[in-house]
């Protein structure tokens, strides 16, 4: 179960890093926009990578769409009841009047089988799925940071333990391990973004690893260190920004990740609970009414693809805009 | 001589087409090459020397490249307008390269000696037994010891200096007119370096064929080569024997390639005299003489107009305005560490 | 080599050690008591409670159940499912053959499908072709498996039959019916868990191919007269399949153990639709054998990936240092 693997899905996406020229010709060149008998403009690297970004129109759509899914989940509160009725509890008295309505003006997507509006209730999901995905892309970083830094840092015995540690967690089925924490801790929001969180720190924490490994060799750490600075100054000021490219390469790909196991555990019924509407549980629920009402599985299917495929298009602009080779 | 010359190029010209411009690799050069003489090509990186010797092999991906202009005759034939399967019997079989890094040249997962026999078998029709035998000789002639075993290693086992024997091992394999040496000692340690050049002579005093040897390094080519071309931002700007350009050169580039260099015998200069300055942007050239911004003779007219290569004297010619004034030589011009 | 693979074999041991370990404390952990379960609603007798618990040795610490347990499974025991008292082996050598069935056609799809669209892609990089299939795998990636299952299910097995009367349309569900051969139920299913893998093997084969073709030893081969088409076959496809082929390989690992995604919306009679109701059971041992059994199999293909690897690529190969 590919999908369920961070481990393949990763050793994937280190290999597709692709080639930009086909033969190594050398000859001098510069950049368009760059004359070089003037003075040469200064550029920061993220100033540079943002002019890149901007040249790749697919993840600027990813980015846009983003911006707007994210503004429309923050404010739901405010206007998807009185916009759209009450699309949590259900109405007992005027189920079977309000059920499965085609779309409307009122309801764009229809109502589902208890008469609650389909998009608000796809709308609210986006809500879910990106507070657990970043939520959980935060909580995997964290950890994957502080244990890939120590790993890399002290080497010897601490970082065999830790590296038998990601050995451990890419062994384990990633979707069974994740429904068996679910066990653990119960449904709900809270659950979800731990159980992810955990089972997706080992990815950062190897390339954090070999990014320290490569600049603790470098002349300005010992320099650093010379001058008394801590491990955790060390660390944080001069091998963290060193190594922020990556991370945020990584990070960004894996929110993508994120909202698809949440999806899954959902589906499965071991993540989000009734009322509250989650694209995986909505998933669920419409499989009974398969037959006669498929758009009830076409519209939450739709908002997880192109969420997800927007976080993969930004990540993959992001990677060539940050020029991240992507190797473990 | 110019009708029965092996190789004649007359006016090449190889453009890329990037996304950041056109980069004029190759912007005209022109040389001709007897049968079993020896050619330098000298230049820094980005001078073209590597890229013409691809144009010629028709060995640069086209797109980007495009061949803008001038044509590349080989016994007669235009190897600019062969078909694509022209051009494939000739090479490996009648003109044979040799890369610069031996380390990336060979393919990691075969075997040396079915790289050496593949020429062999698509080439001369042998059979996989035959070209295997001729692997095992023709390692012999480059020099690896127990070659009936060494052949069947995988290029890793073998160190740099032994791969780039087995690459000149599999430019030979098909008896050439013209091995062409793309920086063959680059990647090398300097004693190996010093091997390679030997076999490669000792092996065309064997065999009879013309070399094109491409290398930045001057001392190599005043070993090997009988005539030079000194190259710069893709144009040729000196040609002549190797005694003219090392003893009585005209350019100014080439002033500062031989000061920049302490080569016994030839430099009676006792101060290294570096060229100051970057190569230019292939895609930004200098208006006039591409060497202008970084030679120290400039005058109003270098800024202005694109000097040709024109015969100064004999068979030597130079593309500078001033070549042949009098006055203008290297003796006559000091050179000077500029306070500019 | 010989000290690769034994090196490989000894990092075996602690991981294995470690993933029986943690499986035996989330169980333990996880509310809810499998014997009470048992019982469901009725209320239970507190002897058969007691003599229950006993007999599965529930009423031990926990260290030592693992022990115990470890030293039975490595003689071959797995205990005995506490919902049907049936040996775990014998539900696992019941459920696997389908996990196995599903994983084989799901590479099948995957290895034809995947490096083909891969090759052609990376033959004509940056043309319509190549554009399409870069975009159906960013889609293909980001497509949840059980969604991309139920519109196989709606379009194959819903809306084809209602427009064609029945005629032609596929098995959404289960390994056997009446109505179609045995194979015909494996065609949704695998094309489901193939879905992201295909699309990653696509990515990883243009890629490969290109970065080889681009390569230094790529050239030489141009150089000494070889087609374009034997230097594809000849010297770039082997260089580019390494990689590919490691990926398809550890990835049957994955797929073999088990699908729960795929097997729950196809309701295919697989190990991982097994385990997963199993957990909601709270019936441990067919959990814990069951995950042990497949991450054995899944570490066993990891090690032989990784010494096949050493094979295919003769740097390693010999590359004593190495290992």
């Amino acid at each position: 179960m590919p999908l369920d693997d961070d481990a393949a899905i990763n050793a994937a996406r280190e290999k597709s890093g692709e080639p930009a020229v086909r033969h190594k010709l050398e000859f001098p060149t510069t950049p368009l926009g760059e004359v070089p008998a003037g003075g040469m403009p200064t550029r920061t690297l993220w100033g540079d990578a943002w002019r890149r970004l901007r040249r790749n129109k697919l993840a600027l759509v990813a980015l846009g769409y983003l911006a707007i899914i994210l503004v429309f989940a923050v404010t739901a509160d405010l206007w998807a009841k009185p916009l759209f009725g009450e699309f949590m509890y259900v109405d007992s008295t005027t189920v079977m009047q309000t059920r499965f309505q085609a779309p409307s003006a009122m309801h764009w997507m229809g109502t589902d089988d208890f008469g609650r509006d389909e998009l608000a209730r796809v709308v609210y999901g986006a809500r879910i799925s990106l507070a657990i995905g970043i939520g959980a892309t935060t909580l995997a970083v964290t950890l994957g940071l502080l244990l890939g830094g120590l790993s890399g840092y002290y080497g010897g015995r601490v970082d065999g333990v830790i590296m038998r540690m990601t050995d451990v967690f890419l062994a384990f089925p990633y979707l069974l391990f994740a429904i068996l924490l679910m066990s653990v801790m119960g449904p709900g929001f809270w659950s979800l973004v731990i159980a992810i969180g955990i089972l997706g720190w080992t990815t950062i924490a190897r390339v954090f690893r070999s990014s320290v490994l490569s600049v603790k060799e470098n002349e300005y750490v010992d320099a650093a260190r010379a001058m008394g600075a801590s491990d955790l100054r060390i660390l944080g000021r001069h091998i963290l920004p060193n190594a922020m490219a990556p991370i945020i390469v990584y990070s960004t790909m894996s929110v993508g990740g994120v909202i698809l196991s949440e999806a899954a555990l959902s589906f499965l019924g071991l993540g989000i609970q009734p009322p509250t509407p989650s694209w995986g549980r909505m998933l669920d629920e419409s499989q009974t009414y398969m037959t006669t009402h498929p758009s009830l599985f076409i519209w939450p299917g739709l908002a997880i693809v192109l969420t997800v495929l927007a976080f993969v298009l930004l990540g993959d602009g992001l990677r060539d805009a940050l020029d991240v080779k992507m190797k473990d | 001589m110019a009708g029965d010359a092996l190789l004649k190029v007359d006016d090449l010209k190889m453009y890329f087409h990037t996304r950041d411009g056109v980069v004029k690799a190759v912007d005209g050069v022109s040389y001709e090459l007897e049968r079993g003489g020896t050619l330098g090509i000298v230049g820094e990186s980005g001078s073209g020397k590597s890229v013409h010797a691809l144009t010629m092999m028709r060995l640069v991906p086209m797109p980007p490249g495009r061949i803008e202009g001038g044509d590349v005759l080989f016994k007669g034939r235009s190897l600019i307008a062969m078909s694509d399967e022209e051009i494939r019997h000739v090479r490996g079989n009648e003109i044979a390269m040799i890369f610069q890094d031996p380390m990336t040249s060979l393919n990691p997962v075969y075997r040396v000696g079915r790289q050496i026999a593949e020429p062999l078998m698509v080439h001369k029709g042998a059979s996989r037994a035959e070209a295997w035998d001729r692997a095992v000789e023709l390692l012999r002639l480059v020099g690896i010891p127990n070659p009936e075993t060494r052949v069947r290693d995988y290029p890793h086992q073998f160190s740099g200096g032994m791969r780039q024997r087995a690459m000149i091992a599999m430019a030979l394999a098909c008896d050439p007119d013209i091995v062409i040496a793309d920086e063959p000692t680059t990647a090398l340690d300097v004693t190996i370096q010093a091997q390679i050049v030997e076999l490669m002579l000792e092996l065309q005093e064997r065999t009879g064929s013309a070399i094109i040897m491409i290398t930045h390094d001057l001392g190599v080519v005043a070993d090997v080569a009988d005539r030079v071309l000194v190259m710069y931002a893709g144009k040729a700007v000196e040609y002549g024997t190797v005694d003219e350009v090392y003893y009585r050169p005209l350019h100014p580039y080439t002033w500062g390639l031989l000061d920049s260099i302490p080569i016994h015998g030839v430099s009676e200069k006792s101060e290294l005299c570096p060229i100051k300055g970057q190569p230019p942007s292939l895609i930004f050239l200098p208006s006039g003489c591409p060497f202008h911004p970084r030679c120290p003779h400039a005058q109003e007219i270098c800024r202005t107009t694109v000097p040709t290569l024109r015969v100064i004297e004999g068979s030597h010619s130079s593309a500078c305005h001033f070549s042949g004034d009098a006055g203008f030589t290297r003796e006559g011009v000091a050179c000077e560490v500029s306070p500019s | 080599m010989g000290q690769y693979i034994l090196r490989r074999l000894l990092q075996f041991i602690p991981v294995f050690l470690g993933v029986t370990l943690v499986l035996f404390v989330l169980t333990r952990v996880i509310p809810g008591d499998p014997v009470k379960l048992l019982a469901g609603e009725r209320s239970q007798d507190p002897v058969v409670y007691e003599a229950i618990t006993k007999a599965y040795g529930l009423d031990k610490p926990i260290l030592v159940q693992y022990v115990n347990y470890l030293g039975s499974i490595v003689k071959g025991d797995f205990g005995q499912s506490i919902a049907t008292s049936r040996e775990v082996t014998t539900i696992f050598k019941e459920k696997y053959p389908y996990t196995v069935k599903l994983a084989l056609a799901a590479i099948f799809v995957e290895i034809i499908i995947g490096i083909g669209a891969g090759v052609i892609s990376a033959l004509r990089p940056y043309s319509f072709l190549d554009a399409l299939v870069t975009l159906s795998t960013s889609v293909l990636v980001s497509l949840p498996v059980f969604w991309l299952g139920m519109l196989l299910q709606y379009f194959f097995g819903i809306w084809l039959k209602r427009w064609t009367g029945a005629t032609l349309y596929l098995p959404i569900s289960g390994a056997h019916s009446a109505t179609f051969p045995d194979w015909v139920h494996l065609i949704l299913p695998a094309v489901t868990l193939a879905s992201v893998s295909t699309a990653y093997a696509a990515r990883i084969m243009r890629s490969q191919l290109l970065e080889v073709q681009g390569q230094d030893y790529v050239r030489t081969a141009y150089a000494k007269g070889l087609s374009s088409r034997a230097v594809l076959w000849g010297h770039s496809m082997k260089n580019a399949l390494i990689p590919v082929v490691t990926f398809v390989a550890l990835d049957l690992g994955a797929m073999l153990s088990g699908a729960i995604l795929t097997e729950t919306v196809f309701n295919w009679p697989g190990i991982g639709y097994t385990i997963f109701s199993a957990i909601g059971k709270r019936d441990w041992p067919v959990v814990i054998g069951s995950t042990i059994i497949v991450t054995l199999v899944f570490m066993v293909i990891n090690l032989v990936v990784d010494i096949g690897y050493a094979f295919l690529d003769p740097r390693i190969r010999y590359d004593e240092s190495k290992a």
